[in-house]
């Protein structure tokens, strides 16, 4: 009896030092969360605290980054060079923000199901119906990530394939497959997203191709875009002088709408061209 | 600064430049050398080892340089007797008769050289010979960057300069 009284004490004893153990620890991980500002309880009632200087003061913010960049947080605009290797064991390196054109860069892997459309539309480069000058680059994770044979047994010969971990983490790309397209002229990406087939891909830069065009409207030689600056100046006084509005007409610094359209009766869409009218 | 290497070259590329290191399939009894192309505009794909498909797309502030490496028979013959890579260039090497293409405007200039035991050559052009004072710095921070390995233990002999 008297043994057994012994064997229950000690185990007792163990349990207890076992049990005020794990409280400890369990204390400092709830202290070293509450440090790192994920702590339970009310952190505003540290703000005392905080405002102690020192090494302990207070909870302190911590950025917390899991999976892909959100939208808002994404570097959307930028167009850094690639550089990696090729399936052969080339190096290559791209430049997209460089040379004028526009660059599609195929972001694919191996191993993903959707990827193999791409794949197998790129064996037919007659068929992508992408504007003429524009280059196509597929870009796979690099050899620590891809088997550089089987990257090579699904591109075509003659397709620009780049091998490189560091530029999925440069275009943040958040997986396969994605697309980005980067117009040269401005140096920035002017598009980029997900497809599931190539006619999507190929409308998007056409699209962009056309904007582009656009923007550029006024810098193309040859183009009828109208008179600018002091010719267009001139032209307008003497659109006024001819109207008999000279410097310090009082219609030049209208104070009401009827000012610039008459009274509310003479609105009509017979009423005369208020510039006319003030003439 | 995006770093490339292959066959033994490694290349620091400046802002605004691409380029590739490359072996071209070997026929016969023809070897294949290393080929590194660089420039500031989109390189076709089907380019040629100097530029031929390339160089008639340039503008007036691009360049294009290419190191070719020639076999190791070439190795102690007297064009290639200077040792080491030219990484100093100016503006008077560059000469607009010194092209494989003549293009108007353009210029070019070309040197032989040994670099760690590897007999090369260094061919570059500019887009415009006009603007050299401000492309050819362009240059040199590029071959700066440039490094070659010595020639790996047991390489088979290519084809002989010449």
């Amino acid at each position: 009896m008297i043994a057994l009284t012994v064997v229950l004490g000690v185990v007792v004893a163990l349990v207890t030092v076992l049990v005020a153990g794990l409280l400890r620890s369990h204390a400092d991980i709830l202290k070293a969360l509450h440090d790192l500002g994920a702590g339970v309880g009310d952190p505003v009632g540290d703000t005392t605290a905080s405002s102690t200087p020192g090494p302990s003061a207070g909870p302190q913010s911590v950025p917390l980054t899991m999976g892909p960049a959100l939208a808002a947080d994404r570097d959307s605009t930028s167009a850094p060079t690639l550089a990696g290797v090729t399936p052969t064991g080339d190096a290559l390196a791209v430049a997209p923000a460089r040379g004028g054109a526009l660059t599609l860069l195929a972001f694919l892997s191996t191993g993903c199901a959707s990827c193999a459309g791409f794949w197998e539309s790129f064996r037919r480069p007659e068929q992508l119906d992408l504007p003429v000058g524009t280059r196509l680059v597929v870009v796979t994770k690099g050899p620590e990530r891809e088997i550089p044979g089987e990257v090579a047994a699904l591109a075509a010969p003659g397709l620009s394939v780049l091998m490189s971990s560091d530029a999925w983490t440069d275009y943040e790309v958040p997986g396969s497959p994605f697309f980005v397209l980067v117009d040269g002229t401005s140096g920035r990406r002017v598009g980029e997203g997900v497809a599931n087939q190539f006619r999507q891909v190929a409308e998007l830069v056409r699209r962009a191709e056309v904007d582009a065009a656009a923007f550029t409207l006024g810098t193309r030689p040859g183009r009828d875009v109208g008179i600018d600056g002091p010719a267009r100046e001139s032209a307008n006084d003497r659109e006024l002088l001819d109207a008999g509005i000279r410097p310090g007409d009082p219609s030049l610094y209208p104070t009401s709408l009827d000012d610039l359209y008459g009274p509310p009766d003479a609105r009509m869409p017979a009423a005369p061209h208020p510039m006319r009218r003030a003439g | 600064m995006p770093t490339l290497f292959a066959h033994g070259i490694e290349a620091g590329l400046p802002s605004g430049f691409e380029g590739r290191i490359f072996k071209r399939q070997g026929s016969g009894v023809e070897v294949a050398n290393a080929v590194a192309q660089f420039s500031t505009f989109a390189l076709p794909d089907d380019v040629g080892d100097f530029g031929g498909g390339a160089v008639t797309s340039m503008g007036n502030d691009d360049i294009f340089a290419v190191l070719f490496e020639y076999g190791p028979d070439s190795v102690g013959t007297r064009l290639f007797a200077h040792q080491g890579l030219p990484r100093t260039l100016s503006a008077d090497d560059f000469k607009p008769y010194v092209l494989r293409r003549g293009l108007t405007g353009q210029s070019g200039t070309q040197w032989f050289f040994t670099e760690s035991g590897r007999p090369f050559t260094l061919y570059a052009v500019l887009g415009s010979h006009a603007r050299r004072s401000i492309l050819v710095p362009r240059i040199n921070r590029l071959l700066a960057g440039l490094t070659v390995e010595p020639a790996a233990v047991g390489t088979p002999a290519g084809a002989p300069w010449n």
